[in-house]
């Protein structure tokens, strides 16, 4: 058993008691009142948790029985109990009839029918012809007095035993004690004295103690006033059970999925990337005309982008751009494109939807973007789809762009590679052809991550000249977006989509690092 | 993206070899496609392709003949295209068209095959290619609509005429009954699924031979008798319409370039129309209409970042799978005739990419330097959310999309300045939030059973009607948040406010107000220069039991772009 750590996680109660009493020593409540001003609460307290380390053990158990006062009891000591009332009151001036007591003496009628009962019995009043009290033997009042010396003798010691009153003052308590649920003059209490002895652990523990010199005056909470006084110099402090279960903490925190958002655009800052934002309500213009999708492309009806109701329209599109974009799409402009060969919808290009991808921003970027330049976002986007496990209508996707006279498919392949061993954490990296309307050529890099394994981290390419030419840049830009949904929730400990949004606090409480 | 199921066999066959599982994954990059399944039982393949403007890869025979140019096997030649004063020889088989389709549906094109007896799998591949250039290219049979019919039961002229939907009638496929042509988009699946496509229209597109027997309504079904093919038919009629001519012809080549890989023999028909057309007024399809695309090869290695001669790119380009020359310093690609996708001399580069292998491009490092940051924004915001955080908030996010009940309704407020979606999938994605608060609310709904006080918080996006923006609307950043407890009132959104604006160093004020979602009488504007810059308040009971919530509740919300200034 290993004492010390015992000794410390004693209470000052416990500790008193052990070093208070010696081999051999009863131990009891009333004793430890005495001798420790303890309470009684603090006894059996300090007993049962002794008991309960087996230090001190149960030898005998008494009971004592006391008697004391009941409210009433007291009321008819300071008084006189009802019967001494109506004989006094009789005695000192004419019959009365037992209503006119209790008027006169402001007693309610049946306790003076009970006390007159009394009285009569005992020969001191009786009831004359005209029905009213009146003296029969004035001598007669040794009830009367017994019960006054018996008042008086308990009052004055506030309880005594029951074992000290003579055999007729126990049987005058039996008579007037309060019974269950009814009022009396007497109460009797019962009192279970247990009386205690050390144990032979108890008596190891107590010399263990001593020989650590713990006094149970120990330090325990520090205050400023024990700063203050500078007690602390003297008195030793109270180890603590450091082993206590500790409680919770409810605190503040950011999110864990916003912290991932956060580290992620660092990252990107850090690799030389300037931050843009937008609105979540786009024009089909920006959303996908500037990026030299056809209005009559797959992707572009009603399945795959949201419609506002209202407003239907934005109320102009910013010019050159609007004529840059719309001869594009009908015969190339100056681009060298043949174009979509196609009437271009003037009304529909301002038709008002929610950005359904962040490569909308990269395009709004580069009318002002400086060359060369580096930007990207971190944007929410939206879709009409099935939403599940694996599948969003409100998401983000991450997205950016290179500008400069030098970019080229080989330093993208760079950048990619950058990506996917900076931002990904990736261990192989292979490149596939791809395809997006915006871009030509178009490549997708797949990765090899060590918890994930293979998986297309994102889309790549260089903007096609029908995207940059009309919105005035001249030289290459290269455009990607990364796909990070799946890291997110691998450093989140989900798998379900749905629940990187989750409404639920205690989930977003709970949720760690990983 | 479109896709395909193969049947290993053909596609094998077409290949003119077998190949094992890595070896395909690998050579379907080239073409842009994914193996999405390769169930060994059923002998299908299961192919996904992910470049939309290659709608001759969507069937076995053009995906093989695509791997067949990567495996360096060749670019096989269609004897069977007119071009441009260059008409084939169409016999008897012609296809005049009515006038009345000028506005209707213009254009048709169609050839007829003869071969091998179709079987059951044949047929399915048929339908699926049939299926994937309708949907996809077709937008659901509007641009294109194809059909395929029992060439021998047909006597030329085909007649492509604008017929009135009440007075003509015919057995529809599937269907033992004569419908009218009206009656048919009524009661036909397909006239349901597609009638919208010409209900607008007086007359509706019909197609019949010289003895009036009726091939189909295009682009809605098939009649029952000549339009309805069969497992072991070796002569075919096949026809498309649509509103635009190129696409049409395009895919017309495409299915005639599958059938001659399947060993048909394609022979061509001539359509005769009584308008004008960017081909004449005679065309003879399938017809050849795509015009060569030049590159300067410099242009392709400035782009590439590899340096590469004219003859090396063209080599690289042939070995894609088109036909190239070169003249001086320029590579000249001339379209195959399933191919429509060069727009610019930059479709040309990624030939010369995909040719070459991308793999072979060694990755270099960028080599720009320059400055990165994040937004101003998005750096306030983060300033915010560490106060937040440190006045023992815990952070949330939430969508931006959600119901007309969760944001609206619950929160007692009026259909004011919302924006709603008019196309939503379910009324659960319909409205964009113009406040954070009942994501709030809805946290605190679902979160009774969470160790209370609860102290939320979010910093969003929210967007507001606003008519004085070109786009109607406002987007803007926003703060808000929540104490949820016992006890919780207005004193705890106070404080936190307080607390706020001393360390961003802002001052406000306070302005009584009266708003829906509080409690009148405990609601503040925060004022900052006298614009009002959000709202704080004890949230009201009515709102609470709208949202099933039983806790006492006080919110704020500034917007962040407002404080930020």
């Amino acid at each position: 058993m290993n004492y010390e750590e015992i000794i410390k996680g004693l209470h000052p109660l416990e500790v008193k008691v052990l070093l208070n009493f010696n081999k051999g020593d009863p131990i009891s409540a009333k004793n430890t009142m005495e001798k420790l001003s303890f309470l009684q609460g603090q006894c059996n307290q300090s007993f049962s948790w002794l008991s309960d380390k087996q230090f001190i053990e149960e030898k005998s158990r008494t009971t004592t029985v006391f008697v004391a006062l009941t409210d009433s009891g007291w009321e008819y000591r300071e008084k006189g109990t009802p019967e001494q009332r109506i004989f006094d009151l009789v005695k000192s001036g004419e019959p009365l009839t037992l209503p006119e007591i209790a008027d006169k003496l402001n007693l309610e009628n049946k306790d003076v029918g009970s006390a007159f009962g009394s009285l009569s019995k005992a020969g001191l009043l009786s009831m004359n012809v005209e029905k009213k009290a009146s003296i029969a033997d004035a001598s007669k009042t040794d009830g009367i007095e017994k019960m006054k010396k018996l008042l008086d003798l308990i009052a004055s010691k506030e309880q005594v035993l029951e074992k000290d009153l003579s055999p007729a003052q126990r049987e005058l308590v039996q008579k007037n004690s309060k019974k269950r649920g009814s009022g009396g003059i007497f109460k009797i209490i019962e009192q279970e004295e247990i009386i205690y002895m050390f144990t032979d652990t108890g008596l190891t523990v107590k010399e263990k103690m001593k020989s650590m010199g713990i006094t149970g005056e120990e330090i325990g909470v520090l205050t400023p006033e024990i700063m203050t006084s500078g007690e602390w110099k003297t008195r030793g402090f109270r180890g603590y059970n450091i082993n206590i279960p500790p409680a919770r903490v409810l605190m503040g925190r950011k999110n864990p999925y916003c912290e991932f958002l956060e580290n992620l655009k660092n990252k990107l800052a850090s690799l030389g990337f300037e931050e843009f934002d937008g609105p979540l309500t786009e024009t089909e213009f920006w959303n996908s005309d500037a990026l030299f999708m056809p209005q009559f492309h797959a992707a572009r009806d009603i399945h795959d982008v949201f419609y506002v109701k209202d407003p239907l329209h934005a109320r102009e599109i910013a010019q050159p751009y609007l004529d840059h974009v719309s001869s594009t799409h009908e015969n190339g402009w100056k681009t060298g494109s043949r174009g979509w060969q196609y009437g271009f919808d003037r009304d529909f290009t301002r038709r008002m939807i929610l950005r359904s991808q962040g490569t909308v921003l990269s395009a709004k970027t580069l009318p002002n973007a400086k060359v060369p330049g580096k930007y990207f976002g971190v944007v929410r986007c939206f879709r009409p789809d099935d939403v599940d496990a694996t599948h969003s209508a409100d998401f983000y996707q991450t997205e950016g762009i290179v500008l400069g006279e030098e970019v080229n498919l080989r330093n993208l392949l760079g950048l990619l590679k950058i990506f996917a061993e900076e931002v990904a954490g990736a261990t192989e990296v292979k490149y596939v052809p791809g395809y997006f309307p915006f871009t030509e050529p178009s490549v997708e890099v797949h990765i090899k991550h060590k918890v994930l394994g293979w998986f297309e981290l994102g889309g790549s390419g260089i903007f096609r000249p029908e995207v940059t030419e009309p919105l005035g840049i001249k030289v290459p830009v290269l455009a990607w977006g990364l796909g990070i949904d799946r890291m997110a929730m691998m450093s989140l400990g989900i798998n379900d989509l749905r629940e990187l949004f989750t409404f639920d606090i205690e989930n977003v409480r709970m949720r760690r690092r990983k | 993206m479109p896709k395909i199921e193969i049947q290993e066999s053909i596609f094998f066959k077409l290949l003119g070899q077998k190949m094992k599982e890595p070896e395909l994954v690998s050579i379907l990059e080239g073409a842009k496609a994914e193996l999405d399944g390769w169930e060994k039982e059923s002998s299908i393949l299961k192919i996904e392709l992910n470049d939309t403007n290659r709608p001759d890869l969507w069937s076995t025979a053009g995906l093989a003949r695509q791997i067949r140019a990567l495996l360096g096997k060749g670019i096989k030649e269609y004897g069977f295209l007119s071009r441009k004063g260059d008409a084939r020889d169409t016999g008897n088989r012609a296809v005049n068209v009515d006038t009345g389709l000028k506005d209707i549906r213009p254009y048709i094109a169609a050839f007829v095959v003869k071969g091998p007896p179709i079987d059951e799998p044949f047929l399915l591949e048929i339908i699926q290619s049939q299926e994937k250039l309708c949907q996809n290219l077709g937008k659901r049979r509007e641009k294109i609509a194809m059909g395929v019919y029992r060439a021998d039961m047909i006597q030329y002229p085909v007649s492509y005429i604008a017929a009135d939907p009440d007075k003509t009638s015919f057995v529809p496929l599937t269907f033992d009954n004569e419908l009218s042509l009206r009656e048919i988009l009524k009661q036909h699946p397909k006239g349901i699924e597609f009638g919208g496509i010409v209900e607008n229209f007086k007359k509706f597109p019909f197609i019949k031979d010289s003895k009036d027997d009726v091939l189909s309504f295009p682009p809605i079904i098939n009649s029952a008798t000549v339009g309805a093919l069969q497992v072991g038919d070796n002569h075919i009629f096949v026809e498309m319409t649509g509103p635009d001519l190129d696409p049409l012809l395009l895919a017309t080549s495409i299915t005639a370039c599958d059938f001659a890989d399947a060993g048909y023999e394609v022979l061509p028909v001539k359509i005769v129309y009584p308008y004008d057309t960017p081909y004449g007024r005679e065309i003879v399809t399938p017809y050849y209409f795509q015009k060569p695309v030049s590159l300067d090869a410099a242009y392709g290695s400035k782009l590439l970042g590899e340096k590469l001669t004219a003859e090396q790119s063209a080599d690289y380009i042939r070995k894609a799978g088109n036909p190239v020359s070169v003249e001086g310093d320029k590579v000249v690609l001339t379209p195959v005739p399933y191919r429509n996708d060069f727009l610019h001399p930059v479709d040309v580069v990624e030939e010369i990419m995909i040719g070459r292998g991308l793999n072979n491009f060694e990755p270099v490092m960028p080599m720009y330097y320059t400055i990165g940051r994040i937004s101003e924004t998005e750096e306030f915001t983060r300033g915010l959310r560490d106060i937040m955080v440190g006045l023992g908030f815990q952070e949330m996010i939430y969508n931006y999309l959600g119901s007309k009940k969760d944001f609206i309704e619950r929160m007692n407020l009026p259909d004011e300045d919302f924006i709603h979606i008019s196309n939503p999938m379910t009324e659960n994605y319909a409205v964009v939030r113009k406040s954070a608060l009942p994501n709030l609310l809805a946290s605190e709904a679902v979160s009774g059973n969470a160790a209370y006080p609860h102290k939320i918080f979010e910093t969003g996006k929210v967007v507001c009607k606003d008519k004085s923006e070109n786009y109607g609307a406002r987007t803007f950043n926003s703060l808000s948040f929540l104490v949820a407890d016992r006890e919780a009132g207005f004193n705890d959104v106070n404080n936190a406010v307080s607390a706020l604006f001393y360390f961003v160093a802002r001052e406000y004020t306070r302005k009584e107000t009266d708003d829906p979602r509080f409690i009148k009488g405990r609601t503040a504007e925060i004022l900052c220069n006298g614009k009002k810059v959000g709202i704080m308040g004890e949230v009201h009971p009515i709102v609470l039991s709208n949202w099933g919530i039983t806790m006492p509740c006080a919110c704020a919300e500034i917007d962040i772009d407002k404080l930020k200034g």
